[in-house]
Parts: C-alpha cells; structure tokens; sequence
C-alpha cells in the first residue's frame, strides 16, 4: 500500500492520474477530504466528512470526469457506519474510493442520487438493509424487503 | 381506452425469474413503468458473515444460474486482494479460459431466452442446444452442470482433465461455425430486424448517468470494458477487441453480445496456447488481515464488484456484492417510456436480467 | 354414388327397418292409437324428413372426417415441430405409430379437469365464448367438400350449397366476436388487451382475405367450391392469381393466429392473451380449434388457389385434396417455428399499407383476365 503525500508533491509534470485527482480533490476540499491514498494503480482511496459528499460528488462528475457511480456499500464498525463510495472515471480509468463516517444514532447522509442516477436503487438498498438515512433522496423506501418488515437484516445487532 | 396499469410479473413468461414490472398503459402505449424487485432475496450477504472465507465460495455460485463461475472468481479474486495472496500464472489462464467460457454459456442462454420472448421457438433450442457443449465441457474440468464451485482462494481446484485442449478447441471451432449460422438466422429474419432496429433507445448520456454498465453500456456508444480498460487476472495478455456500437437500441445490444462471444472464443483459444506448466493452487492462509478488499469484474450483464471488510478472524465481516443487473434494472422505466407493450419483452430481455444476483 | 346417395340409402334402410317394428307395434293397440302410430311412421318415411335428416347426417360424416384430419394436423403439429426444432416430439403414447396418440392422451388429460370459472368474471359471456368459438369453426367444415362426390349436397344429383365458399368466410369471421367476449368477460387485463387486439387484426386482415377470394370468384364465375374447382380445369388459379395466393396465405395465419401473427394470444407479453382465465378442456378445444381453423384455411387455399381435387387420377380426388392442405399446413407450420412474433402497429400497418393494396391489385389482374376472355 503506497501511501502518496499530497502536500508534498513537487511539482504537476509527470503525476499519474490517481495523484492529480487526490489534489484536486484536496484542493477544493481542504478540510473535509482527508487520508488520501493510492491503494494500487487504478484504485484511490479518500476519506470524506460526511457533510459535504454532496458538493465533492458534484466535483467529482462535474469537473474530474467521474461518470459511473458503481457501488455505495454500507458498513456497520462497534463505533460508526461507514458508507463507501465506489465511483469510476471511464476516461482516465481510475476507481475512487470514498468513505464516509457516521455516528451510530444518527446514520444521515446526503442523497447523491441526483447527480448519478444510478444512486436510486443503491441508496434505497443501503437504507433497507443497513437503515442508513439519505437525505433528500426522492423515494427512500424498501426495496429487496417487504415494506413492513420493521428491521435492517445487515446491521450486527440483528440474529437472524 | 383509459391509461391503466399492468402488472407484468411476479408470474409472467416474461420475467425470467420472480420481479415484477408494473407498467401503465394507454392502449398498447407504455406511459410509466416501476419495476419491483425482491422477491428472490435470500440475504446472501448476511449468510456470508457467518461463514468462513472457504464455505463461501458455493454460496457466491448461487448468485446468478447463468454465470455462476464469473462471481464465484470474483469472490476469491476479493478475497485474494485482502489477504494478499499471489495466485500461480496457471490457475490464472485457467480462470480465464473458464470464465471466458461461462461468458459464451451465459450469452447463448441470453440469446436463447431473447429468442423464445420474442416468439422465435427456433432461435430457442438452437442456441439452447449449442450452450449443451460449453455446459459439457465445464462439467468436463469443474464436476459440475450449473453452480460449478471451482475457484479457490489463491487459484483453481483442479488442473485440467486430460484431453481438455484438444476438446475446447474443437468446441470453439463449432461455436464459431455456429455463431455464423445465428447471424444469418436473426439478421436474416426481417420480422426480427423490424421487432430490434430503434426500439428501447437507451441514450450515451443516460446511460452513463443511472449505471447502466456491460453490454448495454457498451451498445450505447461507450466503449468500456474492465477486461480492456482496468486489467485483471491475465486479460492483458489477451488480444481481443472491445464489442462497441453506438446505436444504444435492442438490436445493437444483441449485436454487442455477438460479437463478444466471437472475442471470447478467441480469448479461450489464446489461453490455452499460452497457458505455462507449474501449480494451479496456492495454500491460502485461513485468516484475513482487517482491511478491506476489492474485487471488479466485467460479468456477462455487466460490471460486477465485491467489496470485502475482514477484521482478523476466519469469516468476513462484511461482504458487499454490487450486481450489475440491480442498477441496470433502475433504468428500464427510462428505456421503457413511449414504446409499445409488446417492446417490454424485447427491451427487458435485452437487458438479460438474472434474478438470483438482482435480489441476492 | 355420392355422399348424399350413400346417407340416404343409410337412412332410407334405418327408418325401413324401424318402421317395419313400428308398424307392427301399433297394429296392438286401440285404433286412435294406431292411426297415430302410422302418421309418425309415414312422417319418418317422407322424402322431406329423410332429405333433411341425410343432411345433417352428412354434415357429421364430413366433420368427422375432418377431425379426423385435424388430429392429424395436430400430429404433424407437434411432430414437425420436433424436426425444425432438433427434438423429437411425441414419441412414446402410440410407439408403433409414431406419437400418434399422443393427443388423444392430452385430450383426455384435459377432459377430466374441473371448469373453473373466475369469480369476477361475466359468467354467461365467459362460458359462452367458447362455445361460439368452436362452433362457428367447426360448422366450415360442414361446407368444404373433399371431391365432388364427397360434400354436402341437398339432393341426390350433387348440387352442392350454392354459396358455399361465402358461407365458409363468413362462418370463418365469427370467431373474433367470440375472442372478444371471452377476452372482455374474463375480467382480466391481459385478456382484455388480447381481445382487443384479435378484434383489431381480424378487422384488418378480414378485407384482403375476401379481396383474394372475391378475385378467385370473379374468374370462377360461382360461390360454389364445385364450380371453383372445376374452373382450375385447366389452370389452377395459383399461376394467374400469386399475388393473391401469397395474400391470401398471410392473412390466413393472421386468421387462424399462428406464430408470426398470434398477438392475441402473445404469450411472452400477455401470458395466454384471451385464454389466460380458460382452463382444462375449454383450454382444450382452443387448441384443437386453432388446428381446425388452420385445416379450413388450408383447405380454403387448396380449393381456391391449389386446383382443389384436381390431379392425376392414379391417386383418389379425396387423398389430392387431402394432400394438398396436408402442404399448406405444413407451410403455416414451417413458418410458425422458425420466425419471431411482430408487433401489433407492425401487424395493422403490413395488413393495411401492403395487404390491402396488394389485395386490390390482384382483383384487377382477375377483373382484367375475366373481361379479356380468358377465363
């Protein structure tokens, strides 16, 4: 795992495509995207406060060239949620990897399926599963489960 | 007659498997659709946290009846990617070949099914009859018919059985044969030109923005494929070209996955003549490291992904699974808008749903 | 003989021999009672009752006959089926004769199921469709007469029903008021749509059908299928008409609705189309019905078309004739199985923009032809 500095590097000549999206990244978000990292070529992987998701998707489609949402997958620690953003970019064939934190009593973020519509269906999936809330999201029922099923099958605290 | 709303589903000849798609109708018009899914939801991905990494390789074959072996090597390709495990250039062309001939197996039962839903019985039991070799021949190397449980955590279960080049060739030399005899029998058939050409458009834009991805993507003009663009396994040592029309319609999706079978039959022969000797498994350590894993496949219906989470123990903590059939689903209303009923089961069937990984 | 001779014979024997113990019974009883019993038995004897009743003895004989076909149609049916579409087919009910009873099998499978009527649905309408629909199809039968000396005839020189080729397309247009009423009394929305839809096709393909048939009339100069016949003397109306045949073919697949132009009954997107709710033996003689419909329209194109039972006379007229809607068939059935289903603005907009014009071009051959003097 290579951990790449952001801050330090010296000069734009010559950066891969991974490094140039983890600065600009870092650059429209200085306090909010954290611990960038190269995982391996293609993949990338930044830490997102979960308040500003929204603006750093629309960064990220809008002016980075990420196209293709491929997958939102929520993660239950003893702690925190964890939503994990898998966003590709077709043109400079890279994969971000975006986390995003929670606190356990309140699992609120964004809806970001207005920018890629393909988020619907995830987002609706993660909430029936995991029951994390997205906000402002224009459908957010069940979706695999029943619609009174009065639990979310993934979370930990739930046997069976 | 007034708009009104047909359930097509959960019983329909229509649906392949059990979902369910209301539409509503103005006559034969299609003014709105809302798929429904879920009826298949076995909670796969909550049975998988109670299992160790081996014993789960059977239950990802149970993800998709048409292409078992694409995810159950996802699995293990995840897998690997946690736990840092190197798997023997063998095992690799092996998967490949493997997988690249679940690909033909899966698009001909595609084919076979796009044919019966269209009213073509021939189209049916031809192509039925020609999957018959590519079934026999993974029998052949797996022991199995349709969930072949065959990849394993750091390689393959077995090597090849004996004879298994002489066999693959000869069977891809049929299928191309084959392949010819489908062109001439679909593009021939006016009446299948006339129920294709233009129906279901599905824009660039659209469908890069609801997800759609694989051969629906690639038949609307953008020309990606996870083989080519982010190689796995050995898919850069392949030569092959990557299937891409820009009509975005019913036909160019069944055009795309033509052509792709024709790559395949040419990424089945290369793997065998530049497959090396040595092992084809490695010991794979029975505990994960915590961290996280990623797995990314191009799957027959599109691009699949495993996300693992390990925390030190023998059983994943998390596993999530990524269908491609799942988010393609999301955007039939947008295709499905404007066209006739009878365009439900051309356009529906030519984005080749598989339930077992739609609801998981 | 003819047939009409040979169930009149039948019957002039049968109510001798009744009578003869009728008689003699009435010859115990009081004298009111005999004279009654004489009446009744003079009645019987009367050449108006016994033509009568030759009549519609006849018209069992030929349906008979022509289920017997019509088994055999549904033989070839799944038979064929089997070799276009590399599997074997019935095989094992009938070894030594090749599946051939494979059917009868099924009939009877389906025979002894319950009926079940849908709650909601219109009860009467619901059970009366079928009946119309299998009626109204089995009575074109009745009319087609395999040769000259077999078919319904009215008197014993053989003059057939005048109009008989009219009264087949008409009784062959009925079905679809019964489609309707099955679709609409179902209460079920993919019957409904399938109604709907059978109503919009028969309508359409209705017009060529009767252009081609009013073409082969104009050159036959009769409504008589013996006189149609005997007009394809010389050539059978196949060479001057093949506009018209080939017209006349595709709009009878879309009357009998058969794969490319079973949008009623579309089964990938309407389930069963008009015979979703219909089940057991009501499903039953919708199936056979449809063989029967496509023996009717195979014998309609023999007879209008294929010369009828012209032919070299080392076979017998009956057995042409016979063959020739054996081929017919086999052609309908060739390209139900190897072609996909259109759509149903395809199917209306082929039946008016082509058909039609088609249709009407080919009346104006045969006008031409018949005011030329060639026929």
């Amino acid at each position: 795992m290579e951990a790449v500095s952001i801050e330090k590097a010296p000069s734009r000549i010559g950066e891969n495509p991974e490094q140039r999206v983890l600065r600009a990244l870092a650059e429209s978000f200085p306090k909010t995207v954290s611990d960038g990292a190269r995982l391996r070529p293609g993949l990338v992987r930044a830490k997102v406060d979960r308040s500003d998701i929204f603006r750093v998707c629309r960064v990220l489609k809008d002016n980075l060239g990420f196209e293709h949402l491929t997958m939102i997958s929520a993660v239950e620690y003893d702690d925190r949620f964890e939503i994990v953003y898998h966003i590709a970019s077709y043109q400079s064939k890279l994969l971000l990897e975006l986390i995003s934190t929670t606190p356990k009593d309140d699992p609120t973020v964004d809806s970001i399926s207005s920018i890629w519509g393909g988020a619907n269906w995830q987002e609706r999936e993660s909430y029936d599963l995991m029951g994390i809330v997205f906000r402002s999201h224009p459908k957010l029922e069940r979706i695999l489960l029943p619609k009174d099923v009065l639990y979310h099958p993934l979370r930990k605290d739930f046997k069976g | 007659m007034a708009e009104m709303w047909i359930n097509m589903g959960p019983q329909h000849p229509m649906t392949h498997g059990l979902w369910n798609l209301r539409v509503k109708v103005d006559g034969e018009t299609i003014v709105d659709a809302e798929p429904e899914v879920g009826y298949l939801h076995r909670g796969i991905e909550k049975i998988c946290e109670g299992l160790t990494y081996p014993q789960i390789i059977p239950i990802t074959d149970r993800l998709c009846y048409g292409s078992s072996l694409t995810w159950s090597h996802l699995y293990c390709q995840s897998v690997e990617d946690l736990m840092g495990v190197e798997v023997p250039e063998r095992a690799e062309y092996i998967r490949v070949m493997a997988i690249e001939m679940q690909r033909i197996a899966s698009h001909l039962m595609w084919l076979a099914a796009y044919a019966g839903d269209l009213g073509m019985s021939v189209g049916f039991t031809y192509t039925m009859r020609d999957r018959e070799v590519f079934v026999d021949l993974l029998q052949a190397l797996t022991g199995s018919r349709l969930t072949y449980n065959y990849p394993r955590i750091g390689g393959v279960a077995h090597d090849l059985p004996p004879n298994f080049d002489r066999d693959s060739i000869r069977a891809v030399d049929y299928m191309e044969g084959r392949l010819k005899e489908y062109e001439d029998l679909f593009e021939g058939s006016k009446i299948f030109m006339m129920r294709n050409v233009g129906i279901g458009l599905l824009r660039k834009e659209d469908a890069l923005n609801l997800g759609v991805t694989g051969p629906s993507l690639r038949a609307s003009g953008v020309s990606y494929d996870l083989r080519k663009d982010m190689p796995y396994s050995v898919y850069p040592e392949m030569d092959f070209e990557v299937a891409t029309l820009d009509d975005g319609d019913c036909y160019a999706r069944y055009r795309v996955r033509m052509d792709e079978m024709w790559e395949s039959c040419k990424i089945v022969r290369q793997a065998l003549q530049k497959m090396p000797k040595g092992r084809w498994r490695m010991v794979s350590p029975r505990n994960a490291p915590a961290g996280t894993g990623l797995g990314r496949v191009e799957d027959p219906r599109g691009e699949a992904v495993m996300y693992v989470v390990g925390d030190g123990s023998d059983k994943p903590y998390r596993l999530k699974i990524r269908s491609p059939i799942f988010v393609t689903v999301s955007a039939a209303p947008k295709i499905l808008v404007g066209y006739k009923l009878a365009d439900v089961v051309a356009i529906m069937g030519g984005l080749d749903m598989c339930i077992g990984e739609n609801d998981r | 003989m003819n047939l009409f001779e040979f169930c009149y014979g039948i019957l002039h024997w049968l109510v001798d021999l009744v009578n003869n113990l009728w008689y003699w019974l009435g010859d115990f009883l009081p004298w009111y009672f005999g004279d009654f019993f004489t009446a009744v038995g003079d009645f019987a004897a009367s050449d108006g009752h016994l033509t009568f009743m030759t009549i519609l003895l006849e018209s069992v004989v030929i349906i008979v006959v022509a289920l017997i076909n019509v088994l055999n149609f549904l033989w070839i049916f799944r038979k064929l089926s089997g070799r276009i579409l590399d599997f074997y087919g019935p095989y094992y009910v009938g070894y030594r004769i090749g599946g051939w009873l494979q059917n009868l099998a099924d009939g009877m499978k389906l025979f002894i199921k319950e009926i079940i009527v849908p709650t909601k649905a219109d009860r009467l309408g619901f059970l009366l469709a079928p009946v119309i629909f299998v009626a109204s199809s089995l009575v074109i039968l009745s009319v087609i007469p395999l040769s000259v000396n077999f078919g319904l005839s009215t008197n014993e020189s053989g003059e057939y029903v005048s109009a008989g080729a009219l009264f087949a397309l008409a009784a062959f247009s009925i079905a679809p008021f019964a489609i309707l009423l099955a679709g609409w009394s179902s209460n079920n929305k993919y019957t409904l749509i399938g109604g709907m839809r059978s109503a919009a096709q028969m309508m359409s393909y209705e017009i060529p059908l009767i252009l081609c048939a009013a073409s082969v009339f104009l050159l036959a100069g009769s409504f008589n299928f013996v006189d149609i016949v005997d007009a394809q003397h010389d050539v059978w109306f196949l060479i001057p008409l093949f506009i018209g045949f080939v017209v006349f073919l595709i709009c009878l697949i879309a009357e009998v609705e058969i794969i490319p132009f079973d949008l009623p009954e579309a089964e990938a997107e309407l389930v069963e189309g008009w015979t979703t709710e219909y089940g057991g033996m009501r499903f039953g003689l919708f199936y056979m019905t449809t063989a029967v419909r496509s023996y009717a329209g195979g014998a309609l194109a023999t007879a209008f078309f294929l010369g009828g039972w012209q032919g070299p006379s080392f076979i017998p007229d009956e057995i042409w004739f016979l063959i020739k809607a054996y081929i017919v068939y086999t052609v309908f059935m060739w390209l139900t199985w190897s072609v996909p289903r259109v759509r149903i603005d395809q199917m209306l907009g082929l039946g008016w923009k082509r058909l039609l014009p088609l249709a009407m071009l080919n009346l104006l051959i045969a006008a031409a032809l018949k005011s030329g003097g060639w026929f």
